[in-house]
């Protein structure tokens, strides 16, 4: 038997202590361990974006990201975003313009969305459509993903963060 | 108040956005085990010995099933009667990735380790990759007794083509390839399965057909339907890629061995190499026409190649030898269709079914042919197009056409006509730019494979509290078939489409539908829900008739009261459900509705003719590229695609399936390939296997004709399909426009365009 690690780190703002296989990658122990799984697996190799997650602010793949190496950081899945009060702006855009199908990019693709905007509140088109070039969407053909993003930097402009 | 028409939001939007929502993948069974497929590392070879001893033995393993232990019948898909495959192979492996073996262990990785310690021993024989080669004298058999690999042929003869292509002014011929691609949903597939005590099975599955799954899978696994329950989950994504599959009823084994439930999951890689992408083919097309434009006659070989089981081949074959000869006014038609079995990846249905790459061909040649007689290529499609009340020589009756204004629709809108002229001139440097045109019909459902069964039902419950359900034989896929359903209900029954729900398809509880594929969902479920709802509302006043001392003719329900015909509110929708609950001594409101069309018929076995669709959607659409001439590269600056869908149901919703589909086109088109080397795919992931991303996305027009069918549920028809269809050959026409050459090979490669260039320079020096 492979020698587990002990990891504690902060998933949507909660402390978590596991011992973990130094293996295992962060989107299996999200979905397996805690069963959020909301982060979803597409491709398994950091090539479709299905997986990311905020790790401190930042947008990363999971599939790829040993949860070792995530020690004491912060991490903030899909589940994480919406809080008491209701939905992020950005989930209300991603409704609103009708950026959703099947859905199963959208937890990515939102928290893609998240990091762009808070690190550029007013991004250009090709801006945001070079944010989430790294992100596949099978269903929409990008149009109203890139719309969604759009509209939720107007509405996070109008509302204090 | 109507939801008919509006931009509503996906019902189930906030389960997706939150992700909350629980994906077939994401679903676990206390108890489970994990399981894992072995696959043949050759393309052709018999099996002479398994040895899965050590495999057994290893700590956490609970089942090894074997296809020479197991004793599997042998089996298809629903409603094909040659029975090809079984769900481990028994003597022969037919491609690298066929199932050998599978394992079910308290983990992936200890079923990972075991499939490591089964011993297989092949002895290679010869095999074949390419279709043409298949079909010639002594190739080897991918299957014993299938004569040059010839799984199915058909021939199709309409009028008289010989004397057509003489009197024709005008011959244009090319022979057509298109490669093997991947649906690439997001979510791989994935099942859990888990027996009871009776020996009964349920499977949970993200699956396009749970009724097919049934029957399909009850053939696989040698047991009889109704010991098969199967509850459909929520899917990342389909495109025709999540009918039948293997996996669900290998895990069924797997669990009913390992007494046990059982989950398995694809990996991407298994996505790439063993699952069901689209049948490539190879079609030589040629017809001919009058100086003035008229369509004379049309003949077609069409060679699919299905890999190394039939799968929904036949029928996707039958699609692309003939739906395509309903488009224009076309009395001479000759074709030849040839079905191939090859030691590939076996092949299925994608988003089309077989006219994507048929209408690749079609389309190419009317622009060839326009271009001989110097006619313009919208033109000559307006002058041929069939029309409304059209009987076509397949005996397709369009009940309502919309062709003719989706090319005059799209030509305005891309300022057709002006660009044409002016495009040519307004090379610069190296860039060269170009329009092109291409057109699409489709079903809205399609008779092909069960004889016995078509159409769709529904039922409409209206709990106690006043809350709806509707049920249905159709899965959602994520094209949002729930909330098109949700809509129509509210809308007939005069309630906010919040208090409507539509619930997956379970075959224990739903009502038997075929499942969502071929364009049915909305015109044909959607009939049965329209019709479902009507009957439950008048269930409902005539509840509240009794109770209020009126007539029902003279109530109506409106913005959720029951309320007179001049609109004053009498009583809420919800003491009329309860009302009706207790008068029932608690059994809710229920109805059932059905929709059978009328005078849609299967194929004629020989002549191919019938009428299978009862709405056939149109399509038109232009494509304005840019062309590199050093370096080949082909850039798509716009799309306008315009649509006769009957009637927008959603705005939303369709426009979204048009800019899905597009994008999906542009790939087809311009950069997806599923490379194969001595049957291996070289490039099973998303680093090599390029789908579109956002930046490969030019500005999209999206233009909706409203033909209004008379079979349709306020009129719609189909969409989703045909939007991808014309995408190819309009964007190749407008390459051609642009440089002169004509490709006729998918994905267009910058090095084919290079190398035609050159050639055509040299020509000319």
């Amino acid at each position: 038997m492979e020698k587990k690690v002990l990891v504690r780190l902060k998933v949507n703002g909660e402390w978590v202590e596991a011992r973990v296989s130094p293996r295992q990658t962060l989107l299996d122990f999200l979905r397996e361990d805690l069963n959020l799984t909301g982060t979803k697996e597409g491709c398994g190799a950091g090539d479709c974006g299905a997986c990311v997650v905020l790790v401190d602010g930042r947008a990363r793949t999971t599939c790829n990201l040993p949860v070792s190496k995530v020690q004491g950081l912060e991490v903030m899945t899909i589940e994480g975003l919406a809080t008491g009060a209701g939905l992020h702006p950005i989930q209300e855009a991603f409704i609103d313009a009708g950026a959703i199908q099947c859905g199963y990019c959208t937890p990515g693709m939102v928290l893609q969305a998240k990091d762009l905007l808070d690190r550029v509140p007013e991004p250009t088109e090709e801006e945001i459509k070079e944010a989430i070039d790294s992100h596949i969407c099978r269903c929409t053909g990008y149009v109203k993903i890139v719309e969604a993003i759009r509209l939720a930097s107007q509405k996070m402009k109008g509302s204090v963060q | 108040m109507t939801a008919i028409g509006k931009p509503v939001h996906l019902i189930d939007a906030v389960d997706k956005v939150t992700g909350s929502l629980k994906y077939g993948s994401d679903y676990k069974v206390p108890g489970m085990l994990y399981g894992k497929v072995l696959r043949s590392p050759i393309a052709h070879g018999r099996t002479l010995s398994i040895d899965a001893r050590a495999a057994r033995r290893l700590t956490g393993v609970r089942a090894v099933i074997t296809g020479q232990e197991e004793d599997l019948p042998p089996y298809s898909v629903a409603g094909e009667r040659f029975f090809d495959e079984r769900l481990l192979a028994k003597e022969k492996v037919r491609y690298i990735g066929d199932e050998v073996a599978a394992v079910a262990a308290t983990d992936e990785a200890t079923a990972r380790e075991a499939l490591r310690l089964i011993k297989v021993e092949y002895e290679e024989i010869p095999a074949v990759f390419d279709p043409l080669e298949a079909m010639r004298e002594g190739a080897p058999p991918v299957h014993d007794g299938v004569e040059r690999n010839i799984a199915r042929s058909m021939k199709i003869r309409h009028g008289d083509v010989d004397a057509a292509f003489r009197e024709s002014d005008a011959v244009a011929e090319a022979t057509f390839r298109t490669p093997l691609v991947h649906q690439a949903y997001m979510e791989p597939h994935s099942v859990v399965a888990q027996w009871d005590a009776h020996g009964r099975l349920t499977l949970w599955i993200p699956t396009q057909v749970p009724r097919l799954a049934q029957m399909t899978y009850a053939n696989a696994l040698g047991i009889s339907r109704e010991r098969i329950r199967v509850i459909q989950m929520p899917m990342g994504g389909a495109f025709g890629g999540k009918l039948e599959y293997k996996l669900h009823p290998l895990c069924a084994l797997l669990a009913l061995r390992a007494q046990a439930p059982v989950k398995m999951t694809n990996t991407r890689k298994e996505e790439f190499t063993a699952t069901l992408p689209r049948v490539p083919m190879i079609i030589r097309m040629k017809a001919g026409c009058k100086k003035d434009g008229t369509l004379l006659a049309k003949e077609a070989e069409v060679v699919a190649d299905c890999g190394a089981y039939l799968n929904y081949g036949p029928g996707i074959l039958l699609s692309a030898a003939s739906r395509h000869d309903n488009l224009y006014r076309l009395k001479n038609i000759r074709t030849d269709g040839y079905l191939v079995y090859t030691n590939k990846v076996a092949t299925g249905a994608f988003r089309g079914f077989g006219c994507p790459q048929s209408f690749f061909a079609l389309e190419s040649i009317i622009d060839m042919l326009s271009d001989d007689i110097g006619m313009d290529p919208a033109d000559f499609r307006l002058k041929n197009a069939s029309r409304t009340g059209d009987t076509t020589p397949h005996k397709w009756y369009l009940g309502s056409c919309g062709l003719t204004e989706t090319i005059e629709k799209s030509a305005e809108k891309a300022e057709w006509y002006s660009k044409r002229r002016l495009l040519p001139q307004k090379r610069s440097g190296d860039l060269a730019y170009g329009i092109g045109m291409a057109c699409c019909l489709h079903v809205s459902g399609n008779r092909t494979f069960l004889p016995f069964f078509d159409g769709a039902s529904a039922y409409v419950r209206i709990d106690e509290e006043g809350l709806v359900i509707v049920q249905v034989g159709e899965p959602d896929i994520g094209q949002g078939s729930k909330t098109t359903f949700a809509q129509i209900a509210a809308h007939e029954m005069g309630i906010p489409i919040e208090w409507v729900n539509v619930a997956a398809v379970d075959t224990d509880i739903s009502p038997h539908g075929l499942g969502t594929f071929g364009d049915r969902s909305t015109t044909l479920t959607g009939n049965a829900v329209r019709r479902a709802a009507i009957q439950a509302r008048e269930v409902l006043l005539d509840c509240a008739a009794r109770k209020l001392g009126k007539s029902p003719s003279s109530l109506r329900i409106e913005g959720g009261r029951i309320a007179s015909q001049d609109g004053s509110a009498l009583m809420e929708f919800r003491e009329a459900a309860e009302l009706a609950s207790y008068e029932a001594a608690g059994g809710t409101v229920m109805s059932q509705g059905r929709f059978l069309p009328e005078n849609v018929s299967m194929v004629d076995p020989q002549t191919k003719e019938g009428n299978i669709s009862c709405a056939y959607p149109f399509v038109a659409q232009v494509a304005e590229v840019e062309v590199n001439v050093k370096s080949g590269k082909i850039r798509v600056l716009s799309l306008t695609a315009a649509h006769d869908l009957g009637k927008t149901i959603n705005p939303l919703l369709a426009e979204g399936q048009v800019h899905g589909a597009v994008a999906q086109g542009i790939g087809f088109a311009l950069m997806e390939e599923m490379v194969v080397k001595d049957g291996k795919v070289t490039n099973p992931d998303f680093k090599r296997y390029r789908v579109p991303r956002a930046k490969d996305i030019p500005p999209i027009r999206t233009i909706f004709v409203e033909s209004n069918d008379p079979n349709g549920p306020y009129g719609a028809k189909g969409l989703a399909e045909p939007a991808l269809t014309p995408i190819a050959p309009a964007i190749s026409n407008a390459v051609y426009h642009a440089i002169g050459i004509r490709l006729t090979e998918l994905p267009m490669r910058s090095a084919t365009i290079r190398h035609m260039l050159k050639k055509k320079a040299q020509g000319r020096s």
